[in-house]
């Protein structure tokens, strides 16, 4: 140790540092300053980023001592007694923070970039961002929140920015464009994420993983990690005996492995020690003897009948490694194919995605006269919740999960994961608290991720363009455990089901299980490959019956107000209005099939759910319930199960409320995601949250004004119903009566006290009565459509996305720009899918674990994005509103691989889209010198 | 746990020389460290005592001395646009600098280290415990090359982008040592053996890079990668030109050392070409597959040939 002195912010500080630990990590930890961000721990993402001496500079891979005795920056310091920084209120105004986990580093790079440069130009901002990696806004609104700051800097003020919306329908909070609630505190880094909570004398959590895919557990010796100075538990498998998984119906999973392990990285043993780098050291020490078993590695392998005991789970009635089969029919699809005037089929084959959100996976976990307390980085509190009383056999009344900030989820930190059993069980054992941090490579390892896939579909129309029959034969690597896997199966094929009208409509899905790190939901669960295939056809379909793709699409959509195939309720659809708007501004008519040979332009559609109308859980309990409580001082508190993990839920819920009472949101308090202070809500996933807690907060909105009103009523002698409630004022119609919120609230109050409602969402009762028949069922649906346009090299296959035009039908966008926010990030991670990204294997080991492997598209690599969102206004949303977070990503990426279509005639089959493969098809399409139109 | 670390930040070339020779195998040298301290971080290497040099500031001097241009090994990517002599005379090896890692990146990382920047492969780097689990590759102790399946030699990547720019501007290492001052052709360090990519000591320190000014270049350089930041070359290739007529084909990414043809011009293009994808020895340890990386460095290289004569 030596002692060092570094001047943060203007504060001296001085530490003792280990001589070659990193300066992010004194920041953090030492100085406790933990806006500074590690994202990767490898210099590849930029949270980190900080300024020592006048430079920016990479902390986590930046000796500490390096700088000892500098002045340093860090985003703590950026805004001054003054208030923010230029830049940080930008941030803000422009929707540039979303989860705000990549903000600091965002915020200290342009800081710099615009010292140097301060008049730059949009490839300039786009340059000097590309080595930060942001999952969440797609950069769009972070790249316009850094050139309009430099233009008002610069005396220049921008043309063509957002006008305010007109106040629609009355409307007051719903409507308006706002910074998240949170987005000060994100944007100044004191938002505080699972990892910066520091825990009074906690202990350090590391793994030891298993090294073979498939193996039978023959010994493991833990006595030379015992024995290491500051080791004090080591934690095996036996010591957790209850199984778990986040659907009841695949509890399949133990914390730490017993008797045999199924992937390569899943954890073995757990050393609790004084530090990090003394766990870590004692997983080297622990001596573990295996037997290898045979490996399942690929679909095929995993399809293939197997002995009983080579299985990779012994449950389960099939005599190979499938994990479920999912299958509906509707109508005969072989006489439907054999009928229709076109068919095409083709055969598709998906890599497995990985969320990639920026925040790694940390929780901390602590016992004491309350039971449990764990603080994580979950999507979903409530299964956290069930899946820690479970496994630690202790009743749900004595455990409580906090959600503290998120830095992003994706899907990702849905499932209840082992590494927050093991500190919950480790801290029992110690008595103490017990924290991890897991590393990028453990975050990868731990997965969830989009399934990898394979499928054949067929379509068939007719040949004036209608959709007649859809049969689909769908396998999904599953990966070692269930995880939502059987969800998945069904939305595969269920979710074809729409948006066109499709009477005659069959898939099979099978999910295997196979030795590589489960897969699980990510961002437009489970039907965002078998979404790519059926664009993939229909765009094939059109050009066979020279019919244009828009067109052809528009005479197929479903109508409003109308029922799917397999019942799924359609209320409002905006596919119509979407398409039209994305080709009209792209000029799709006059350009597409137009363009010079190299250069195209494709179109996609998409659908999703708007929150699943069935729970995992089968139970009576409301999807959501959300309690307001209001006492003298006029606050309403909302509390809501709710996930925030950066898409703004907690804003909206104030929104909610803001509207119904008609106060301002600095009247409102949210506090989101505690098992203990906030009622039930199932959580982030399925694209739920606007839909159910939102009308679970409005009802309790409502509820509330009905107690407020009575009130008034019974102590002013006028009627209820004649009062109004609008810009922190309760008065009647005729405004005899005029009282402001606070005179209000004293007389709800008075001889009473606070008073606390609660207001709920119940789905109402949906869909058929066939089996299978609730996989996919949701309240509302969403819809849209993207054209991309696109530029292939010939002769290396590179292709480049020149711009993406998006429309989603999102009902009502409660917040326009964080609707937008959502909306851009999603079309970015699709374009990742489409154009770099894969989880990559070799005999079961992720090659690519890192963000410099993996591939999430840098901000030079991301182009324009023409956003635009629909409002159609659902007659079951919260003022009409439905989602717009997980839908958005289906039509992007068929939209560029259709593109490419238009450009070289080329189809795209495989994802990612690899220059190597287009320049292949290239080759060819030019050797065969297939005609352009094919007919049947 | 570990023996005693130790960090150390000299501020002369001697001192640090003095150091690395009190800790032989035991040291590493540190500048920019985005390269040298990620590896450390994996696991690829660990050592006791990091010699942090960037306090040595006689190795951030750009100067003309003679016929010659002295790039400090310590002037940072980002910084060698910021010379004029630079930026005339060579701008092609300003582009290559701009176009590794990521902005932020190329503000720590120094010209120095990234022609010093260790080979890279799929199957090395990764985490011990990676390493364990796949068995170890030849660079890392093991018996077998993992990327070929088996082979008894180590094909990791040479990775640097700047390096084939300056082997194409016949640039010279200066390199201190216990025994001296050495000025060694720059193509001279590298062996072409993956596991000890290059024949400098463990105690030498590169402290210059000197390019001649008496030879006017055209450099045609050219980088692919799936991202248009961040990453790792797949196929780095600069094509020089001279005054005289010579040519040079410098090529990274696809071999463990740069390739390097020399010819003339006017010579035939199509067998300059096939000259250096023949002495190219590309695996499958890349975003991109082996039979792509030739197919374009063919491309590259026919292509910049074209722009020549």
């Amino acid at each position: 140790m030596k002692q060092a002195t570094y001047i943060v912010n203007g504060k001296k500080y001085n530490v003792l540092v280990e001589p070659h630990e990193m300066l992010s990590d004194v920041i953090r930890y030492k100085i406790g300053l933990t806006g500074t961000k590690e994202g990767c721990s490898q210099g590849s993402c930029g949270a980190c980023t900080i300024i020592a001496n006048n430079e920016p500079v990479l902390s986590c891979i930046t000796p500490a001592l390096r700088f000892d005795g500098a002045q340093i920056l860090t985003i703590e310091g950026v805004a001054t007694v003054d208030g923010l920084h230029g830049l940080q209120q930008k941030f803000l105004d422009k929707g540039a923070v979303q989860c705000g986990f990549c903000t600091p580093g965002m915020v200290m790079t342009a800081i710099d970039f615009l010292k140097h440069n301060p008049k730059p130009t949009t490839d300039e901002i786009k340059l000097a961002l590309s080595g930060n990696l942001c999952r969440c806004t797609g950069y769009k609104k972070v790249i316009e929140a850094v050139a309009e700051y430099a233009m008002e800097s610069n005396g220049l003020y921008p043309g063509g920015v957002h006008k305010a919306p007109a106040r629609e329908e009355g409307l007051r909070a719903v409507g308006v464009r706002r910074p998240l609630i949170e987005a000060v505190k994100k944007v100044q880094g004191i938002a505080e994420y699972a990892d910066d909570i520091a825990v009074k004398d906690a202990l350090h959590v590391k793994f030891l993983r298993s090294t073979h895919a498939h193996a039978k557990i023959d010994h493991i010796d833990t006595s030379e990690a015992m024995a290491l100075e500051g080791v004090r538990y080591v934690a095996l498998g036996h010591e957790i005996p209850v199984t778990f998984g986040v659907l009841p119906i695949s509890q399949d999973e133990n914390a730490i492995a017993i008797e045999k392990v199924r992937y390569i990285g899943e954890i073995v043993a757990a050393v609790a020690a004084d530090s990090e780098s003394i766990a870590a050291e004692a997983c080297k020490l622990i001596k573990v003897k295996y037997t290898p078993l045979r490996e399942f590695l690929t679909i095929d392998d995993s399809l293939a009948e197997v002995m009983p005991e080579e299985k990779i789970h012994n449950e389960g009635k099939f005599n190979n490694n499938i994990h479920k089969k999912a299958e509906l029919r509707f109508g005969d699809q072989k006489q439907g194919l054999k009928d229709a005037d076109v068919v095409s089929t083709m055969s598709f084959g998906f890599e497995g995605i990985n969320h990639g959100f920026m925040e790694p996976h940390a929780a901390t976990a602590w016992w004491d006269e309350n039971g449990l307390t764990m603080v994580s980085a979950t999507q979903v509190t409530h299964y956290l919740h069930r899946a820690l009383a479970k496994t630690m056999e202790v009743p749900l009344s004595r455990v409580r999960v906090i959600k503290p900030y998120i830095g992003g989820g994706f899907g990702g930190k849905g499932d209840p994961f082992p590494h927050e059993i093991i500190v919950a069980h480790i801290a029992r054992k110690v008595r103490k608290p017990v924290r991890v941090v897991l590393t990028r490579e453990e975050v990868f390892i731990t997965n969830h991720g989009r399934h990898p896939s394979r499928m054949t579909i067929s379509l068939g129309a007719s040949n004036d363009g209608i959709l007649q029959v859809l049969d689909a034969d769908i396998n999904i690597d599953g990966g070692a455990y269930g995880s939502f896997g059987v969800v998945t199966s069904y939305y595969n094929g269920v979710l074809l089901q729409a948006p066109y009208k499709l009477n005659n409509f069959g898939f099979r899905t099978l999910r295997v299980y196979s030795n590589k790190p489960q897969c699980g939901a990510m961002r437009g669960h489970g039907a965002v490959n078998s979404r790519f295939a059926v664009e993939s056809l229909i765009d094939d379909i059109a050009h066979r019956i020279n019919m244009d793709p828009v067109d052809l699409r528009m005479k197929n959509f479903l109508d409003s107000n109308s029922l799917t195939v397999g019942q799924y309720r359609i209320t409002s659809n905006g596919s119509r209005e979407s398409i039209q708007v994305v080709a009209k501004q792209s000029d799709w008519y006059e350009r597409h099939g137009k363009m010079e040979y190299g250069h195209g332009l494709g179109v996609g559609c998409g659908f999703f759910i708007s929150g699943s109308a069935l729970p995992i859980i089968w139970n009576e309990l409301p999807q959501s319930t959300v309690h307001l409580k209001v006492d003298f001082d006029g606050r309403v508190l909302v509390t809501s199960g709710a996930n925030d993990i950066g898409q703004g839920s907690d804003t909206m819920l104030a929104i909610m409320v803001s509207e119904v009472l008609g106060i301002g949101m600095d009247k409102i308090f949210v506090i989101g995601a505690d098992t203990l202070l906030t009622p039930v809500d199932l959580g982030s996933y399925s694209s739920r949250v606007t839909f159910m807690a939102g009308n679970a907060a409005k009802n309790a909105a409502e509820n509330l004004k009905l107690e407020i009103a009575n009130a008034i009523a019974a102590k002013k002698g006028v009627a209820a119903e004649e009062l109004n409630f609008t810009d922190d004022t309760v008065f009647t119609n005729d405004k005899s009566l005029v009282l402001s919120w606070l005179e209000a609230i004293e007389i709800l109050t008075a001889h009473r006290g606070a008073v606390s409602v609660s207001g709920k969402y119940i789905s109402p009762k949906l869909g058929g009565d066939f089996k299978g028949a609730g996989a996919g069922l949701s309240p509302s649906y969403s819809f849209g459509a993207c054209v991309a346009e696109v530029t292939v090299n010939t002769s290396t296959g590179h292709v480049k996305v020149n711009n993406i035009w998006g429309a989603h039908d999102c009902g009502k966008a409660l917040n326009p720009m964080t609707v937008e926010g959502q909306l851009e990030g999603s079309w970015h991670m699709g374009m990742g899918q489409a154009m770099s990204e894969e989880m990559k294997y070799y005999n079961g080991l992720l090659v690519n674990n890192n963000f410099i492997d993996y591939k999430i598209p840098t901000a030079l690599d991301t182009p324009p994005i023409h956003t635009n969102y629909i409002e159609t206004i659902d007659p079951e949303g919260p003022f009409g509103a439905k989602e717009c977070g997980e839908g958005a990503i289906h039509p992007v990426i068929p939209a560029i691989s259709n593109a490419i279509f238009d450009a070289v005639g080329i189809r795209i089959t495989k994802l990612p889209i690899r220059s190597e493969d287009v320049l292949e098809l290239i080759k060819q399409k030019k050797s065969q010198h297939q005609p352009l139109t094919i007919t049947v | 746990m570990t023996s005693e670390r130790l960090y150390t930040k000299p501020t002369s070339v001697q001192e640090a020389l003095q150091t690395a020779r009190e800790y032989k195998n035991d040291f590493a040298f540190i500048a920019g460290g985005t390269d040298a301290l990620v590896n450390k971080y994996q696991g690829n290497v660990d050592y006791n005592c990091m010699i942090d040099i960037t306090g040595l500031h006689e190795l951030k001097q750009v100067s003309v001395s003679g016929n010659d241009l002295s790039i400090g090994a310590l002037v940072r990517l980002d910084d060698l646009g910021k010379f004029g002599m630079i930026t005339d005379r060579f701008p092609a090896l300003v582009q290559a600098a701009g176009e590794v890692a990521s902005p932020m990146l190329r503000k720590s990382a120094t010209l120095g280290g990234n022609v010093l920047c260790e080979n890279r492969c799929s199957y090395y780097n990764q985490s011990e415990f990676w390493r364990e689990a796949v068995g170890y590759c030849l660079k890392c102790e093991g018996d077998i090359c993992i990327a070929t399946g088996g082979k008894k030699a180590c094909f990791s990547k040479f990775v640097s982008d700047t390096a084939p720019v300056l082997i194409a501007a016949n640039a010279r290492l200066e390199v201190h040592d216990t025994d001296g001052v050495r000025i060694i052709p720059l193509e001279a360090i590298y062996t072409g053996d993956g596991i000890k990519p290059r024949n400098l000591s463990p105690t030498s320190l590169v402290t210059r890079i000197v390019l001649p000014l008496t030879t006017e270049y055209q450099i045609i350089f050219r980088k692919l990668r799936p991202r248009e930041a961040v990453d790792f070359t797949s196929l780095t290739t600069a094509v020089s030109l001279d005054k005289a007529g010579l040519v040079r084909i410098v090529v990274g990414g696809v071999d463990p050392k740069p390739v390097v043809i020399d010819g003339k011009k006017g010579e035939d293009k199509d067998a300059l070409v096939k000259k250096a994808l023949s002495k190219c020895r590309v695996v499958d340890n890349d975003y991109y597959s082996r039979n792509y990386r030739r197919d374009m460095m063919q491309l590259f290289l026919k292509e910049s040939l074209d722009q020549m004569w």
